[in-house]
């Protein structure tokens, strides 16, 4: 019996239906040539777009060392990548956030496993000064998504730009409109750092964005990027999976402040400086922010890559071999090799946080 | 069962559906629209509360911490962008309608009708697409920057000229969807009027132009309005196209023509997938209210079409009577 995608429980009876006629759709085109492909067991990936660039170099290396296995990519926002690893549409649900509590609550048996550390960057395209590194820091960034801090030039930013001239153009903050994780580490940043703004607005996958006139909201990390390419005198969240992007559309990057009051790019050194202040407090479960840590060179928005996954599979076909595609994508060997990493401008999980997310991954069946 | 029985169900099934929708959209909102209330439609906040809290249970019905919704900006967007197309597409649709009934010879004519009519079959989303793509950055560097500088004093037209994303570029994304449902209906009423009016018209004086304008036009008012009403339909429920132009504005109402907006039927498919991270399902409740009220704001707007039509045409009838 072959095994497809089909046969993962779907929630909805009209949905099974349909996905039981494709499934008998492509079991009889399949059977012609169907020798080949006899044992191929078929995962599917959706969710994040900002680790959806190391799905897609993983993949194929992968699956040239396992033919027995096809695994199918997506980015689609980690939103969608946790509902439906849930629902068991996807095995593995992509997601740069984490469950919360009352969603633990619910699907007790779903698994927050990390895969690599990301950071994101904070990009602006305001003409003449996009080679620049402006400084911009948590309150300041949680005065222009709440529509406080209105012109580039506005004090708040010329005082952390000291001798840099600021145009007196309004500011076009962009925010993401679909479920991700991009605007769950972003408003996290603003939360820890900025009093107000966790008490008002506070941090989500989805968070009610205030009032800015003139705000837009896009989809997706590439949806980020055109947005803000097209838009001048913009602010955007971006994940560093997407750096390339952004300096082909020429964005600026910003220096961002650390809880030291420092401000530093994301670089490989800051992101590792950041995840030795933080990650040793990583619990069992592996559900714990790393955002704002503490440490003079520590870049401030960090975050673990998380592959969604639940631990009760349909077949233990399909068990077998996640657990494989997992246990390689952590592996020093596979996954974290640095090529990958270096590619998208992840880093490495540490040795210890790589063994937390082994056992997660044993408890997969 | 007789054949005649038969038709009776299938007959029923139709307009039923309608009905099984409403109660539906009403049955599985219901714990939204207690919780919400009437200030779902005045007010400009959409927040799904704190995600990483427990729920908590306000007034029967289980919520996270913060949560509040009003669609006040969603309802603006939706008929501004609305009204915005049909100023747009009313007069041009007309006025191509007009031309290829009148001012195009026999063979062109068949061919240019048919484009028009193969323009209405275009899916939304490859206007939406064209929008994003080529319409945005030309508006949004060009267009809009000098029309904000010239007509700063107007009204709506003055102010921050945006990104390009907005309610302007929205509006004629739309009023092209709905040009060709304009331009194709009146056409054909305009070619099915009878050549004896407009050779009288001619033969008593009047130019080709004051026969269309004076004769033909008047005569085909009730279908104009009738092709009107469709589009208004169109566009009060174009989703994919006004999602990708729109700017996707959250929890505010425009201040001038090239701001940010959203509309209710976009607003449905870019948060289905956040209201479902909601662990006490309100968000996606909420979504049902909105599609419950896009749905009888377009059912009032389609009856409230229908006895327009009916009255203007009894009075036609009294008019042609004596």
């Amino acid at each position: 019996m072959k095994t497809t995608i089909a046969s993962a429980r779907p929630k909805r009876a009209t949905t099974g239906l349909k996905l039981l006629a494709a499934a008998a759709l492509a079991a009889g085109a399949l059977s012609v040539g169907s020798t080949a492909f006899a044992a191929q067991t078929q995962l599917l990936e959706t969710g994040s777009t900002l680790l959806y660039p190391l799905f897609n170099l993983w993949v194929p290396v992968y699956a040239k060392a396992h033919p027995g296995v096809r695994i199918t990519t997506q980015g689609t926002g980690s939103g969608t990548g946790i509902s439906e690893a849930i629902s068991g549409v996807a095995q593995i649900g992509a997601s740069d956030a984490y469950m919360s509590n009352a969603q633990m609550k619910v699907h007790p048996g779903m698994l927050n496993i990390p895969l690599a550390i990301s950071s994101q960057m904070v990009n602006y395209n305001v003409p003449g000064l996009n080679n620049k590194h402006l400084n911009l820091s948590g309150p300041v960034l949680a005065g222009i998504y709440s529509g406080t801090v209105k012109y580039w030039d506005d004090a708040s930013i010329r005082k952390l730009n000291p001798g840099v001239k600021l145009p007196h153009k309004m500011i076009v903050p962009v925010h993401r409109t679909d479920g991700s994780g991009d605007t769950f580490i972003f408003s996290q940043y603003l939360s820890f750092s900025t009093q107000s703004w966790n008490q008002h607005v506070g941090y989500g996958t989805t968070i009610s964005w205030p009032a800015v006139q003139g705000g837009i909201g896009a989809e997706g990390n590439p949806g980020m990027v055109n947005a803000c390419k097209t838009t001048a005198y913009c602010v955007a969240y971006i994940g560093i999976s997407y750096k390339n992007s952004t300096e082909e559309a020429k964005l600026g990057e910003a220096r961002l402040q650390n809880r030291a009051g420092k401000f530093v790019l994301p670089t490989p050194e800051t992101v590792q400086t950041a995840v030795q202040a933080t990650a040793a407090k990583t619990p069992a479960d592996e559900r714990i922010s790393l955002i704002f840590a503490p440490g003079a060179q520590s870049y401030p928005i960090i975050n673990y890559e998380y592959a969604i996954v639940n631990s009760k599979q349909p077949t233990p076909q399909h068990a077998m071999e996640l657990k494989k595609f997992l246990s390689w994508g952590i592996s020093a060997k596979g996954g974290e090799a640095s090529h990958f990493m270096r590619a998208v401008g992840f880093v490495p999980l540490p040795a210890a946080i790589a063994r937390l997310s082994e056992n997660q991954v044993a408890k997969i069946h | 069962m007789r054949f005649r029985n038969w038709l009776a169900i299938l007959a029923g099934v139709l307009p039923m559906s309608l009905v099984v929708i409403l109660v539906f959209l009403t049955v599985y909102a219901w714990p939204a629209i207690r919780f919400n209330g009437w200030g779902f439609a005045f007010r400009d906040m959409w927040n799904l509360g704190n995600l990483y809290a427990d729920s908590v249970t306000s007034g029967g019905v289980s919520i996270q911490p913060g949560a509040e919704y009003g669609i006040l900006f969603l309802i603006a967007g939706t008929l501004l962008s609305t009204l915005i197309a049909l100023m747009f597409a009313i007069p041009v649709g007309a006025g191509a309608a007009v031309f290829l009934a009148e001012a195009i010879p026999g063979q062109l004519r068949t061919w240019i009708s048919l484009f028009v009519e193969l323009l209405a079959a275009i899916p939304s989303v490859v206007f939406g697409l064209w929008g994003y793509v080529v319409l945005i950055p030309f508006l949004g560097h060009h267009v809009f920057p000098f029309m904000s500088s010239t007509l700063d004093l107007v009204p709506f037209f003055g102010g921050p000229p945006g990104s390009g994303y907005g309610l302007l570029t929205a509006g004629i994304v739309l009023a092209m969807m709905v040009v060709p449902l304009i331009t194709a209906t009146l056409r054909d009423a305009l070619v099915s009027q009878p050549v004896a009016l407009k050779e009288a018209t001619i033969a008593l004086g009047a130019t080709r132009f004051e026969a269309i304008r004076y004769i033909l036009l008047p005569r085909t008012r009730g279908v104009l309005i009738g092709a009107t009403f469709l589009a208004l339909g169109r566009a009060l429920g174009e989703t994919m196209a006004v999602l990708m132009v729109s700017g996707n504005a959250l929890n505010y109402l425009p201040q001038n023509i090239y701001s940010p907006i959203s509309t209710m039927a976009a607003f449905i498919v870019s948060q289905l997938d956040s209201a479902l991270q909601d662990p006490s399902g309100l968000a996606v409740k909420s979504l049902a209210e909105i599609a419950l009220v896009l749905c009888v704001i377009s059912v009032a707007v389609n009856a409230a079409a229908r006895l327009m039509l009916a009255a203007w045409g009894r009075r036609l009838s009294t008019v042609e009577g004596a």
